[in-house]
C-alpha cells in the first residue's frame, strides 16, 4: 500500500523514476547516527532564527541545543503520518541527490553559508511548487514554534506567565 | 493562591473513572446510553441523561487533564489538549486546525466565547435544509437554559488592549460591534484560556457537566478511541475502542461497549469518521462535509503596549460584515480578536530571521484582528470534505477563488479597522508582504496581492458539518433533533450536525441544540415518560 508521504508528490516521484536511483543508499556521506537530525537542525537553527538568537556564544549555543531538545519533543508528539513526512524531508536534505533537487546544489547544508542557506530558504518560500513551499512552511513552523515554546526565550518577547498560582 | 481542582478531589470521592492507558486486558462495558466524545454536546448530553436516571458511559480518545495540570505553557498544552499537538492541517496543508482532544473537548480549550446560533444561520436550514423546530424562538428556551448552567453572562470588565482595539476601530468607523458573553465564574481575567483554564474559572465541560455526571454515577472512559459502531439492521449494536498509551499511541488493549442508545459527540471531524468507518449506510454521500470558518490574521503595531496575551482572550466581536449580503449572498466575515501567546504568534505570522525576530522583539505592541468567514452556504465557498486513510483521517478543503475574493475584503476590513484605531503599521499575514505605513497603502497593496494557498495564512478554530441534520434523508443523515434517519438507537450530538458553518463561534449552538435533543431522549428513553 502506498504511504501518503513527503515523496509521493508527483514531482519527487517523477524525478525518482527518471533518476533511476534510491534517494537513500546513493550518498556516501550521508549521517547515518544522526537519528534525529541534530547536526541538520543545528544548521538551519541560525539562519531562521537569526536577530532572535543571542549574540553571545556560549548563550547562543544554549539556545540552539534548547531548541534542538524542543523539536525532538516537537516531532515526538506529532501524528505518525507527519513524523514520516517530516522525516522523509530531513533524509533529502542529507542526501546529496535531494539536496540537488530540493536546492540545486550538492553542497551539504552544514558547508554552505549562512547568506546561502537564507537564499536557499527564500527560494523555497516562494517556489512555484507547493511542495517546496510546504517543506519551507514545515521546518519554519517546527523550528520557530520550539524555540518560542521555551520559557528561557522570551525575555526579548517581555512575555513571562502569571507567576500567582502555587500549582504552576 | 492554591486553586482546589474539582477533578482531583472528584476522583477521590470515588467517581468512575479509568483510563485506558492503564488496562492490561481486553474489556466491555455496559450501560443504557453509550456517549463517544466528552465535548460540548457528550458533557451537555452525559448531564441530562444522567439527571433523567440512565445509566451513562462517557468515553473519550484524550486524557484526563485537570487544572493542577494547566501550566499556561503552550509547549505543555498543545501535546496534550489539542488534536495533533494543534498541528493539524488539511490534506494540502493549506489550513491548521485548532481543535480540543481531552476531557471536555475544544471545550477545556476554547476562548470561552458563547454566541446563540444566528437567526439567518438558522432561517437558511429552515428553509433550504429541512431543519423543522429550530427556529431562533424555539431554541430561545434552550440557549437560555445552557446560559444559566454555563453562566454565560455578557464579560463586564473592561476589554483587554487587543480587543480595545477592536472596539475603537468599530467606533471610529460606525461598524457594529458587541460585547462578547464568556461561561466562566469568578475569572481571574489573565488570558490563558486556550491552555486550559488554571483557575477552573471557565465553566468548560470539564468542571460542569461532567463533574455533575460523574456525581451522579456516571462513568467516564479517558484515553480510549472509538474506531467503528457495529450495526444490523436498524439497530446499532455495539461499540469498539482501542485504549491508547500517555503518548496517544494504541496499547493493544480493546474495549467494547454494548448500551440501549449510542451518541456520538466526537467532534465534526471524528463523528463522520466513525461513521464512515462503520460502513453506515450514506446513500447522499453526506458524510464529511465539512465547515471551518477559514480564518485570516491581520497583525498591527501600535506605540503603545497591547500586552494580547493578557486578559480574556476575546471579548469584543463585530458583525459588520457577515450577513451585508444575506445568508447565501457574498461570503462574509466576522471580526474578532486571536490571544497573543509566543509559539501561536510565531507560528501564524509570516517570514523568518530578522524580519520575524523584530516582530517578535515587539510582542507586546502587537494586536492581532482575525476574520472567520462564513462557509457552506454557497458555492463560493462551499466547505471541505473528509475521507478515511489508511492511518486515520484527511480533511480536504479547496480554497476557492470565491474564498480569496472574500479574504480580500476581509484583509481590507481589518487593516482599515487597526489604522482607524491608531494602529502605526499592518500586517497581513499573506507572506511576501512587509508592514504597511498607512490606509491608502493597504487599500493598494491589499487590493493587488497575491493571494493563495500555503501563501497566505489560513487557520481555523471551529470544526462544523459532517453529519448533518434535517427531515429529509437527501440533505440529511439524522433529523432535527439529532435522532439517526438510518439506527432508532444512534443519535449524533456535537457540532457535526450544523448544516453549515454558523457565522459565530460554535459552542453556545452546541450547548442549545444538545440540551434540546438530549431533553426530548432522555423522556424517550425513561418509563417515566411513556
Amino acid at each position: 500500500m502506498k504511504r501518503r508521504t513527503f515523496l509521493t508528490s508527483a514531482f519527487a516521484g517523477t524525478a525518482a523514476l527518471a533518476l533511476g536511483v534510491s534517494w537513500y543508499s546513493s550518498d556516501p556521506i550521508q549521517v547515518g547516527e544522526d537519528v534525529n537530525y541534530r547536526v541538520l537542525f543545528s544548521v538551519l537553527i541560525p539562519a531562521l532564527l537569526d536577530g532572535a538568537l543571542p549574540e553571545v556564544a556560549s548563550q547562543r549555543k544554549i539556545a540552539i541545543d534548547t531548541t534542538l531538545d524542543s523539536i525532538q519533543a516537537s516531532i515526538s508528539v506529532l501524528p505518525e503520518e507527519q513524523q514520516v513526512e517530516l522525516k522523509e524531508l530531513l533524509a533529502l536534505l542529507e542526501s546529496r541527490l535531494g539536496l540537488l533537487l530540493l536546492t540545486g546544489s550538492m553542497t551539504p547544508l552544514m558547508l554552505r553559508s549562512p547568506i546561502e542557506l537564507v537564499d536557499m530558504l527564500e527560494e523555497w518560500r516562494f517556489h512555484y511548487l507547493d511542495m517546496i513551499q510546504t517543506a519551507y512552511l514545515g521546518l519554519r513552523e517546527l523550528i520557530l514554534a520550539s524555540y518560542y515554546s521555551s520559557p528561557a526565550h522570551w525575555g526579548k518577547l517581555g512575555y513571562a506567565k502569571p507567576t500567582f498560582l502555587l500549582n504552576t | 493562591m492554591a486553586i482546589i481542582d474539582p477533578i482531583t478531589t472528584g476522583l477521590e470521592s470515588g467517581w468512575q473513572h479509568i483510563d485506558a492507558s492503564t488496562l492490561q486486558q481486553n474489556r466491555h462495558f455496559e450501560a443504557d446510553v453509550i456517549i463517544v466524545g466528552t465535548g460540548a454536546g457528550g458533557g451537555t448530553a452525559a448531564e441530562i441523561l444522567t439527571d433523567a436516571g440512565l445509566t451513562v458511559i462517557m468515553i473519550e480518545g484524550g486524557a484526563l487533564k485537570s487544572s493542577k495540570d494547566f501550566d499556561m505553557e503552550e509547549r505543555h498544552a498543545y501535546p496534550n489538549l489539542y488534536q495533533q499537538a494543534a498541528a493539524m492541517k488539511t490534506a494540502d496543508k493549506g489550513i491548521g486546525i485548532f481543535q480540543g482532544r481531552a476531557v471536555g473537548g475544544s471545550t477545556t480549550i476554547n476562548w470561552t466565547t458563547s454566541i446563540r446560533t444566528p437567526k439567518p444561520t438558522l432561517d437558511f436550514w429552515a428553509a433550504e435544509r429541512s431543519v423543522i423546530n429550530t427556529s431562533a424562538e424555539e431554541m430561545l428556551p434552550w440557549f437560555e437554559k445552557m446560559e444559566q448552567r454555563l453562566n454565560i453572562k455578557e464579560w463586564q470588565y473592561e476589554p483587554n488592549r487587543n480587543n480595545g482595539v477592536l472596539r475603537e476601530g468599530c467606533e471610529k468607523l460606525g461598524w457594529e460591534h458587541t460585547v462578547i458573553k464568556r461561561n466562566v465564574s469568578g475569572c481571574w481575567n489573565t488570558g490563558y484560556c486556550g491552555m486550559g483554564c488554571p483557575v477552573n474559572a471557565k465553566q468548560s465541560m470539564l468542571v460542569t457537566t461532567i463533574p455533575a455526571a460523574l456525581n451522579k454515577g456516571a462513568t467516564l472512559i479517558s484515553r480510549a478511541k472509538v474506531t467503528r459502531l457495529e450495526h444490523k439492521g436498524d439497530k446499532v449494536s455495539g461499540l469498539t475502542a482501542y485504549a491508547l498509551t500517555e503518548g496517544l499511541q494504541p496499547t493493544g488493549v480493546e474495549l467494547t461497549f454494548s448500551g440501549k442508545h449510542y451518541i456520538l459527540s466526537a467532534g465534526a471531524i471524528h463523528t463522520p469518521t466513525i461513521l464512515m468507518r462503520s460502513n453506515v449506510p450514506d446513500p447522499h454521500k453526506l458524510l464529511g462535509k465539512t465547515f471551518l470558518h477559514p480564518s485570516l490574521l491581520s497583525g498591527a503595531m501600535f506605540d503603545d503596549q497591547i500586552n494580547g496575551h493578557s486578559g480574556a482572550p476575546q471579548s469584543i466581536y463585530s458583525d459588520q460584515f457577515v450577513w451585508h449580503d444575506g445568508a447565501t449572498g457574498d461570503l462574509g466575515y466576522k471580526l474578532e480578536v486571536a490571544p497573543i501567546h509566543p509559539v501561536l504568534i510565531a507560528s501564524k505570522t509570516i517570514g523568518f530571521g530578522q524580519s520575524h525576530a523584530q516582530l517578535m522583539a515587539n510582542f507586546n505592541k502587537l494586536q492581532v484582528v482575525i476574520a472567520l468567514i462564513r462557509d457552506g452556504f454557497n458555492e463560493q465557498c462551499a466547505g471541505g470534505q473528509v475521507r478515511l486513510t489508511d492511518h486515520g483521517f484527511a480533511l480536504d478543503y479547496p480554497l476557492t477563488e470565491g474564498f480569496w475574493a472574500g479574504a480580500r475584503k476581509a484583509f481590507l476590513s481589518m487593516a482599515e479597522l487597526q489604522f482607524a484605531a491608531g494602529a502605526k503599521r499592518v500586517l497581513p499575514m499573506n507572506d511576501g508582504l512587509s508592514f504597511l505605513t498607512s490606509w491608502k497603502q493597504a487599500q493598494e497593496v491589499i487590493g493587488s496581492m497575491d493571494l493563495r494557498l500555503l501563501k497566505t495564512i489560513v487557520a481555523s478554530a471551529h470544526v462544523m458539518g459532517g453529519c448533518p441534520m434535517g427531515e429529509d434523508t437527501i440533505k440529511a443523515m439524522v433529523d432535527s433533533f439529532g435522532q439517526s434517519h438510518y439506527f432508532d438507537n444512534l443519535s449524533v450530538f456535537d457540532g457535526s450536525m450544523f448544516q453549515t458553518s454558523l457565522g459565530a463561534n460554535p459552542q453556545l449552538s452546541i450547548y442549545g441544540l444538545v440540551a434540546r435533543n438530549a431533553t426530548l431522549l432522555a423522556q424517550r428513553l425513561t418509563p417515566t415518560a411513556i
